[in-house]
């Protein structure tokens, strides 16, 4: 007993120091790593606040949405139209970007959040559709194909983030925030309501939850993240274009939440930094390189259809078991090997 | 042992991002020069972007990749036609591949989203057949060497000369909505109105669209109007051409095309009944030039297939850079000198027609009226019928009369002649046509 005691402290040390060396290693990297690499890392966290929006809702609601890549284009195209093209000052178009993301994402979800499956993915399909139509084809206003460019990223507290470096930090303070909150929020009530309805609307409706408020308030929530990584990827590329919307970007994002793991809290942000890097790196390698993406999705997806935190989750549990069952029968020698047996078909079976 | 594993478990991630930390940064050694093309290799443009390598690399290949004793490495970048990926790997090519030079760029949008991000970066840009005139207009910088051309610049000639010559009054433009068929139907409009004629009326669908049944069904006829000109590419293009074959329309109204319309390979897909279709554009298929001739043999051994305007325009402007740098002697510290180096390389010899470059480093060059001709071999292709020579990208207008006028959009400038600004109908001296070949 004493010892799992020990091993759990260890273990929980461990965890420690490599999350604070994770963290060390990421507020560093412009010291050590090429402009480039900034740029994917900056790339990394844009699309990283679009899985977490799109893993948030599947991972702790249950429900997959596809109108996602629209909040992200949203707030992009809010902060053109207003921030590059009329000249209204910081942060009066990021406001208003999250403020029409809000608001929309709460009329869309009066619309889709009574619907639960395939129905819901239909819906929210049709209405990502619908925003990446009009983004495409509205021309007078939003420029259609040509999208809104010269979006700059604006000085805030005399931060010069037209640097790669700055940018980077900001960035990458934003995103810890995001996760903050977002973790603080999974682990709140809500977010236990949110999982009980995943599991069980029904039950969870007679429990008397306001199910269906709950589930558009999580759409919400979803939607303003994506917006975040909307603005972040607009001050970036300093471009918006109706590609920010394609159905492609939003399967290609659902792809990253599943190689990730969905069901986990880091699954969407493991997913999207190795997708990122893996085009990055692929794409120099060969010309065919959506075909090898391509495969390792599938691949993935067959193989470890939990993605790979499922994987990593299933090989340390093999391990412990193994190590739980080795340790019994050492302890209790051959005279009770029996109940080892047992407890080893137990373990099993779980 | 346990809290080994443990370690090593929550380690790995920091592993793994140390080692993507530091990608493999291609330093230039002092022998090499490094060109980075960025292109649509694929996605619907990638046709265009296949046939612009192929361009680019015959140039390259016939100096055996050395120039003024410099080796020259060139790296590929597929922006998949995404204006946001283009960008980044825009990004990828100046900060971490530490390109000389930024070419390719098949779209207009793309060309104009590049070029703004390149716009601090002091690294010159070429682009190939990226046609959007703002770059080399109302958005250029001193580091946009554009050899090729502008949307308008073959259509203003083509309109002007519908009007002028074959006298027709009123067309029928169906058109992509997006900024380079804006850029053709605002040279076509300028150059029609100014010839002479009276309207060109102007529908736009949205890229891409299959099918043009409702389109076409609404087309007036009944001689309302003398002709329809399709101002779009592609597969587009395809489609709707079969599609008006159909409908048996060309028997009813003419059909004409935008400079890409009728492009090979695309009218290889399309039925011979639009034998006879004009369009307008910097090269035509039946040249016969010892420029162009030996170009064409060169590109035919390589490729086993004829080139088109897009690897013609790439071979050129990877021409212009090589020369530029062999001026240099292979020195492309000095970014500004090199795109000064450009600006004096004698183009004289291109294969599609001797080329000039205009104060925004744009191409000053022959424009070909074209007509769709049945070979012998029973394969269709663009027969030249007339040249309109050292067309600017500024037509035989003014270029500051030019760029007062608003960008070239869905509805400027306008579709009818009385709306024109009168400016714009007047020139002091428009263009002569001689005989193709002449």
């Amino acid at each position: 007993m004493t010892r799992s005691v020990v091993q759990r402290d260890t273990l929980r040390g461990a965890k420690l120091i490599g999350a604070v060396a994770v963290v060390v290693a990421l507020v560093t990297l412009p010291a050590y790593g090429d402009q480039y690499t900034l740029t994917t890392f900056i790339r990394t966290i844009y699309f990283g606040f679009l899985a977490l929006s799109v893993g948030f809702l599947l991972g702790q609601g249950g429900m997959i949405s596809l109108t996602q890549t629209a909040f992200f284009g949203i707030s992009g195209y809010v902060v053109g139209l207003l921030g590059a093209e009329r000249g209204v000052p910081f942060p009066i178009p990021e406001l208003a970007g999250l403020a029409l993301v809000a608001v929309t994402a709460f009329l869309f979800g009066l619309i889709v959040m009574r619907t639960h499956g395939i129905v819901l993915l239909m819906l929210t399909l049709a209405l990502g559709q619908i925003c990446w139509s009009f983004a495409r084809q509205n021309t007078s206003v939003l420029h259609g194909w040509a999208g809104i460019r010269g979006i700059q990223p604006p000085s805030v507290l005399g931060l010069d983030l037209t640097q790669n470096a700055t940018f980077y930090w900001m960035s990458l303070v934003i995103f810890g925030l995001g996760l903050l909150l977002l973790w603080r929020l999974v682990e709140s009530p809500f977010g236990l309501a949110l999982n009980g309805i995943r599991e069980s609307p029904r039950r969870m409706s007679a429990l008397g939850y306001p199910v269906f408020w709950l589930r558009v308030t999580a759409f919400v929530i979803a939607a303003l993240y994506a917006g975040v990584g909307g603005i972040l990827a607009a001050w970036s590329s300093g471009i918006v274009t109706p590609t920010a919307l394609q159905l492609s970007r939003t399967i290609w994002i659902l792809l990253i939440v599943i190689l990730g793991g969905a069901r986990y809290f880091w699954g969407p942000v493991l997913g999207a930094v190795i997708a990122v890097w893996l085009d990055v790196i692929i794409s120099q390698l060969t010309p065919r390189y959506n075909t090898v993406i391509g495969i390792v999705f599938v691949v993935v997806i067959l193989v470890a259809p939990n993605g790979i935190l499922g994987v990593w989750e299933r090989i340390s549990a093999k391990r412990r078991r193994f190590r739980e069952v080795a340790e019994n029968e050492h302890a209790e020698a051959l005279s009770t090997a029996p109940k080892a047996r047992r407890r080893l078909s137990r373990a099993e079976e779980d | 042992m346990i809290s080994h594993d443990a370690i090593k478990k929550t380690f790995a991630p920091l592993v793994a991002a140390g080692i993507i930390a530091t990608p493999a940064a291609a330093f230039a050694a002092d022998g090499t020069v490094t060109i980075g093309m960025l292109s649509a290799f694929t996605g619907a443009f990638a046709s265009f972007g296949q046939l612009q390598k192929e361009g680019a690399v015959l140039a390259l290949e016939q100096r055996d990749y050395k120039v003024a004793g410099k080796t020259i490495k060139i790296i590929y970048a597929d922006d998949q036609l995404d204006n946001e990926l283009a960008v980044t790997k825009a990004k990828q090519l100046v900060e971490q591949d530490k390109v000389d030079v930024i070419t390719g760029l098949v779209s207009g949008d793309e060309g104009l989203s590049v070029g703004a991000y390149m716009k601090d970066k002091n690294i010159p840009v070429v682009p190939m057949y990226s046609a959007s005139e703002d770059s080399t207009m109302r958005e250029w910088y001193s580091f946009i060497v554009r050899p090729t051309w502008t949307g308008a610049q073959p259509m203003d000639v083509f309109g002007y000369w519908l009007a002028k010559v074959k006298g027709l009054k009123k067309i029928y433009m169906i058109g992509e909505d997006y900024s380079y068929p804006y850029n053709q139907a605002g040279g076509f409009k300028r150059g029609f109105l100014r010839g002479g004629g009276v309207e060109v009326k102007t529908i736009w669908h949205a890229v891409p669209t299959s099918d043009y049944s409702s389109i076409i069904a609404s087309i007036p006829l009944g001689g309302k109007y003398d002709a329809v000109l399709y101002n779009g590419a592609g597969s587009d293009a395809v489609a709707f051409v079969k599609q008006y074959v159909e409908f048996g329309m060309q028997n009813r109204i003419p059909l004409f095309g935008q400079s890409n319309t009728f492009e090979k390979p695309d009218l290889d897909s399309m039925p011979q009944e639009i034998v006879g279709a004009y369009s307008a554009h910097l090269t035509a298929d039946d040249l016969n030039t010892p420029n162009w001739n030996k170009f064409r043999d060169a590109f035919k051994k390589r490729w086993n297939h004829s080139p088109s305007a897009a690897s013609e325009f790439a071979y050129g402007s990877m021409e212009l850079i090589l020369r530029a740098i062999e001026a240099r002697k292979g020195d492309v510290a000095d970014k500004a000198a090199l795109v000064a180096a450009m600006r004096s390389v004698d183009m004289s010899d291109e294969p599609r027609g001797p080329v000039k470059l205009d104060d925004y480093n744009a191409a000053i060059e022959n424009v070909y009226i074209r007509q769709v001709a049945l070979g012998s071999d029973g394969v269709m292709y663009n027969k030249g019928l007339f040249t309109a020579k050292n067309v600017s990208q500024f037509g035989p207008y003014d270029p500051k009369v030019y760029m007062k006028q608003p960008a070239d959009g869905r509805t400027n400038p306008p579709d009818l002649r009385v709306e024109m600004p009168p400016e714009m109908l007047q020139v002091a001296r428009d263009y002569e046509f001689v005989p193709f070949g002449k």
